[in-house]
């Protein structure tokens, strides 16, 4: 049967895809690469920029590129081992499950070595030791702290999983806001007055002083009765336990990289950390042309996702919806297997519903390769996340859709002699996926805005490319404002091409007469 | 006068019952169907018409008796129910036109698939059946464009393409206008004259006594009565024959 083997069709195409997923990706030890994880984000540890300037690495998967003391010190490691560098950028929260998992070789990204990461990982001796500041407003009373009773009152922040938000405990009196997201939103915070100062390292306030003059930061490491475990004052390299060779041979590069080397990369790096634009230029032009490219990268990744997530997700739901729909057949055993299959799909449609996308896709993500040793590429799992979830809140569309169906269509098809699979697909499924067609726009729009979760394994989606240029650019009303804007064009063409479609499928308004081929007239009692 | 039993018997519908759980729709209901001949069903509302139609063509499950279709019984586990279905033609009190499918579609899509015929043959005779309902003119017209007249001939149309044996019609003017019912009768008489076999479920007593060879009265799931036109119309033995009757001609006239 013709419509049969289209079916099949569609089937073996998702499982090519499926086996190419697979078969794209590489374990992560691949012999020639160094793959090193960092949030490509926490200047002057690491940060993104558009070009190759200043020795900086393409970040994989983009087109931009990574730079900062991380990767300065990155680059040597790889260049003693003979390796390439691969920056994999990803989000700190993902960092340890990128490593444990396999996704990445080693972490670099201005990471403590703390006993609770410790549990999860091994760290190389330090790479750089740190002071650490609370930094403030020069005018904020707090800046003439000498004890850490001074800041009693004072309303202090970190940033989210660090050491640096546990600091706020040693100093008496202190309110601890909520933990914050990234470095860029607290100076934000700061700079609006929200918080009074939050506790970072000494880069940090070198690198903020160079855009913001009016910054300044109270030592704490010097204050008496501070105390911070020597390994917490340092940075470290993560490595993978287990992974005792690259562990041992990271350590013998390190030995060999004096403390004024270290000195010099970081000065470098905090000069060469990306400056905000000159207060003169227009800012959309000045985000334009810096970040044009990443963000047109962005909207194509994310309709790229959205588009193949809802097709995939429909055909998905249309076989869900189809078998869910079966008659009971008469046969014991074929009615014993209808059943059971029926049952796995409600499991899966419950399942995908009932669940944040987000954890979908971390589970996914990160699980496959952790358990079963597959490193999936991540836009390749995030089109599968998409078309997965997508699939489970069609099937019920689609159900709902033949359910509904008038049941004088299927008593009228059965009458003109039509087996079950001639009435679905000439008669039912027709109407019924006309009648779906508002619900699968909808779907579509959904994942258009949905596929921002999956920042969460690191795709650079729109919201992500939002997020860095926001962070970087500390532009945050206007870069979300432009990228809001983006999302809501998109959308707003997107619902107008599908009103479009409606009106084809649903025919002319009006039919012809055939005239010619006989006179009309002799019936019409009607109009 | 020849009798029109002298014709062959194609359905034989044997002491047929059917149950909705406990609710027993049709109790006993015996009748013959022969070849070329028209035999129209009246009787009360609920008295089981509709599902005595919608058992002889399958929709339903008969509960109990026997469905002898040219001496095979269609309820036997092995009967190829399909191809019994597609020359047994039914038209729908509701019409029931496929509404993703245009006027020559409705009438194409059935011989296509079930058939198997070309695509040409199957426009051939569409066109052909359009023409005999009065329909040809409006072959692109999607149902929803249509009146419910024009919807029931085309209906009808979509029925005899698949040149069937027997075709069934559950009071096919019953939902209709009053000014529609007689151009859909106007195509049943028509095609009664072609010498096909209806079975006709319907509350116009005069169609009813002008086209039929035998009519059958039905209530509470009986056959109440059973006789020619002459007989049941003129000559009503039953009881409820004759309420049925004189309750049905007080508001007519
Ligand atoms: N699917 C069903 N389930 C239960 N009862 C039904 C069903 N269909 C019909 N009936 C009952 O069967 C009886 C006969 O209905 P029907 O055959 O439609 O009568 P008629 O066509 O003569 O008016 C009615 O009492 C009706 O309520
Ligand atoms: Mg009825």
């Amino acid at each position: 049967m013709k419509k049969h083997s289209s079916w099949i069709s569609a089937l073996m195409a998702a499982v090519m895809t499926l086996v190419l997923a697979v078969s794209w990706s590489q374990p992560a030890q691949a012999s020639g690469t160094l793959k090193i994880g960092m949030e490509a984000n926490y200047a002057p540890y690491n940060w993104t920029q558009t070009t190759s300037a200043n020795g900086a690495v393409k970040i994989d998967g983009t087109s931009s590129y990574a730079n900062g003391y991380d990767v300065k010190i990155a680059k040597i490691i790889a260049k003693k081992l003979g390796k390439k560098v691969i920056v994999e950028k990803t989000q700190w929260d993902g960092l340890l499950p990128a490593l444990t998992s396999g996704k990445i070789d080693l972490i670099i990204a201005g990471m403590s070595p703390t006993a609770e990461r410790r549990k999860a990982i091994n760290f190389t001796s330090p790479y750089r030791t740190t002071n650490f500041v609370v930094i403030v407003n020069k005018q904020s009373k707090y800046a003439k702290a000498k004890y850490l009773t001074n800041f009693k009152g004072a309303k202090l922040t970190a940033q989210q999983g660090t050491l640096h938000y546990d600091l706020i405990k040693q100093l008496p009196g202190a309110k601890r806001e909520p933990a914050s997201k990234d470095f860029a939103a607290m100076r934000e915070s700061l700079e609006a007055g929200t918080i009074d100062g939050y506790v970072a390292e000494d880069t940090e306030l070198t690198s903020f002083q160079m855009m913001d003059s009016n910054i300044t930061g109270v030592n704490l490491s010097k204050m008496k009765g501070f105390k911070v475990s020597s390994s917490d004052a340092e940075v470290s390299i993560g490595v993978k336990k287990g992974n005792d060779q690259l562990l041992s041979q990271v350590n013998k590069v390190l030995a060999g990289i004096s403390t004024s080397e270290r000195n010099k990369l970081m000065k470098e790096a905090v000069q060469q950390q990306p400056q905000t634009s000159t207060k003169k230029e227009n800012w959309l032009v000045s985000m334009l042309k810096n970040y044009g490219q990443m963000i047109l990268e962005g909207i194509g990744m994310t309709l790229l996702i959205s588009l193949v997530g809802t097709i995939a997700g429909f055909f998905i739901g249309l076989l869900v919806g189809i078998v869910r729909t079966i008659p009971e057949p008469k046969n014991k055993f074929k009615k014993g297997l209808l059943a059971f299959c029926k049952w796995l799909l409600s499991v899966y449609v419950e399942i995908f519903r009932g669940t944040p996308m987000m954890v979908q896709a971390a589970v996914i993500y990160y699980g496959i390769a952790q358990f079963w040793h597959i490193n999936l590429n991540r836009t390749v799992a995030a089109l599968i996340i998409v078309s997965i979830n997508t699939g489970a809140y069609l099937a019920e569309v689609i159900r709902g859709g033949i359910i509904s169906t008038p049941k004088g269509q299927f008593e009228a098809a059965s009458a003109l002699g039509m087996t079950h699979n001639q009435r679905m697909w000439s008669i039912i499924l027709p109407q019924a996926i006309r009648n779906c067609l508002p619900s699968i726009t909808n779907e579509f729009i959904v994942n258009i805005k949905d596929t921002s979760v999956l920042s969460i394994i690191s795709v650079s989606e729109l919201f992500f490319v939002g997020s860095t240029i926001a962070s970087q650019s500390f532009q945050f009303f206007q870069t979300y404002l432009v990228i809001s804007v983006i999302y809501l064009f998109l959308t707003f063409t997107i619902t107008r091409i599908f009103n479009l479609i409606e009106k084809h499928i649903e025919g002319p308004e009006n039919y012809n007469m055939m005239v010619n081929q006989v006179q009309v007239g002799k019936q019409e009692g009607d109009k | 006068m020849a009798d029109y039993k002298d014709n062959e018997i194609i359905l034989n519908v044997q002491h047929l019952q059917k149950a909705y759980g406990k609710h027993q729709v049709l109790k006993d209901i015996s009748f013959e169907v022969h070849k070329g001949k028209v035999m129209t069903v009246i009787g009360p509302s609920g008295g089981g018409k509709s599902t005595m139609l919608r058992c002889i063509n399958l929709l339903e499950d008969p509960t109990g008796g026997e469905i002898l279709f040219h001496d095979q019984n269609i309820l036997d586990e092995n009967y190829n129910i399909p191809r019994y279905r597609s020359k047994v033609g039914m038209v729908f009190q509701q019409f029931e036109l496929f509404e993703n499918k245009n006027v020559l579609q409705n009438c194409m899509i059935g011989q296509e698939l079930v058939l198997k015929r070309s695509k040409e043959e199957a426009k051939k005779i569409a066109l052909e059946n359009l023409k005999t309902v009065g329909m040809d003119p409006y072959i692109d017209a999607k149902p929803r464009q249509l009146s419910g007249g024009q919807k029931q001939r085309v209906a009808i149309a979509r029925a005899i393409s698949m040149n069937p044996e027997i075709l069934l019609f559950d009071e096919p003017t019953s939902a209709l206008d009053p000014e529609m019912v007689g151009e859909v009768l106007e195509t049943m008489k028509k095609l009664a004259k072609t010498g096909l076999t209806m079975i006709v479920v319907t509350h116009e007593m005069a169609f009813a006594k002008e086209v039929s060879d035998q009519v059958l009265f039905m209530s509470d799931g009986y056959v109440a009565e059973h006789g020619s036109p002459d007989e049941i119309f003129n000559h009503p033995q039953s009881e409820k024959t004759q309420k049925f009757l004189a309750n049905f001609r007080g508001p007519q006239i």
